[in-house]
């Protein structure tokens, strides 16, 4: 797979506004500002996947929804324990940060940030390029993002040598920060990027 | 001097002591270790689908049947005595489910039998093995003693 430098900006424009609203429906929810980073879009050979995501066997938090329709692809909002502790916190008004390992209530309250984040996301794109896409349920895991970020790759049972992602940085809450990560499916690109004539 | 060779996805090293071979963060992926305890010579894959035969595309290393006879060929070379070879895994999690919904693929439990039956086409017998599961695991094989360490975020840590 190679991307040529003019679809490569319109990725990061894709990015842009699908992040901008997921941020917009966080900053919402936590009644918070959320800043968030310039989308980067990474065209990563596997073994070198780590370079884009650092440590593989750090312990995180991960919300992994598909996006179904006629551009199929994959969500995944990836948090620090840390940082899923204060989004808990705050939306479940705790005096103190939850065991999110073992406080389902906890685990609800973050697979409908997923939700929600991903919603919003796959609405901005469907609203500028016309297709219909359609987020699945959330998955939460709480593991090596290695380990996650692999199941996530394979879930199709297939795997290019390249992975494109678009990765986002959202942070707000003091301490709060967290990677969006959109993986388009294979032939999504060429439908998102019809709209742009590119 | 203690040496850690760092297997990425997809990818294979082989090795000699005082090396050590690692690889961080398996999930439906399999590492398969391949050694030869009295040349002290041994190896580790990262595989991470079942098949080549299905679509073969990219990458051999990837598959386990292709990546199994790569290293195979690699270790051979090294001077590791066929007969003597043995082999220890880790891996095939199934890390996330839908609630409701029974996952198709099992990509986990997929692999570890892929791998289990590529092992016993070349004639390498399979010590051990810490297989499916619902978690990530990372791996440590010490080439020396055919120790495979594994260590785990909420399940503990184990040695095969």
């Amino acid at each position: 797979m190679e991307i040529s430098a003019i679809r490569i900006e319109a990725l990061k424009e894709i990015g842009n506004i699908g992040a901008g609203h997921a941020a917009t429906s966080l900053s919402k929810m936590l009644q918070t500002r959320i800043e968030m980073t310039v989308p980067k879009v990474w065209l990563v050979p596997l073994p070198r996947l780590p370079e884009a995501l650092g440590q593989l066997e750090a312990t995180k938090v991960a919300l992994y929804l598909k996006v179904e329709g006629e551009a199929p692809g994959k969500a995944m909002f990836v948090l620090s324990v840390k940082s899923a502790q204060l989004i808990t916190k705050t939306l479940l008004w705790k005096s103190e940060l939850p065991d999110i390992i073992n406080d389902q209530m906890a685990q609800s309250a973050l697979r409908e940030v997923g939700n929600i984040l991903v919603s919003s996301f796959v609405i901005a794109l469907s609203e500028f390029s016309r297709i219909r896409l359609q987020p699945s349920i959330p998955a939460l895991g709480i593991d090596m993002i290695g380990a996650m970020i692999d199941a996530v790759l394979l879930d199709e049972g297939k795997l290019d040598d390249n992975i494109l992602i678009i990765d986002t940085k959202l942070s707000g809450l003091e301490e709060m920060e967290g990677m969006f990560l959109y993986i388009p499916g294979e032939g999504s690109i060429d439908k998102l990027l019809g709209v742009f004539g590119i | 001097m203690n040496k850690t060779i760092v297997v990425g996805m997809a990818d294979y090293k082989v090795g000699k002591p005082p090396a050590k071979l690692m690889t961080a963060g398996l999930g439906s992926c399999i590492g398969v270790c391949i050694y030869d305890l009295q040349a002290q010579i041994g190896g580790m894959a990262h595989i991470m689908l079942p098949s080549s035969k299905e679509s073969m595309k990219g990458n051999p290393a990837k598959y386990a049947d292709t990546c199994i006879e790569m290293m195979l060929e690699e270790l051979l070379n090294l001077g590791v005595l066929r007969s003597r070879l043995k082999a220890k895994m880790a891996g095939g999690a199934q890390m996330f489910s839908f609630a409701g919904k029974t996952p198709l693929l099992r990509i986990g439990e997929r692999n570890a039998e892929a791998v289990a039956q590529e092992l016993k086409k070349v004639g390498i017998s399979l010590l051990a093995s810490d297989v499916g599961g619902t978690f990530g695991r990372t791996i440590n094989f010490d080439i020396k003693t055919g120790n495979l360490h594994i260590r785990t975020i909420n399940h503990g840590e184990k040695v095969i």
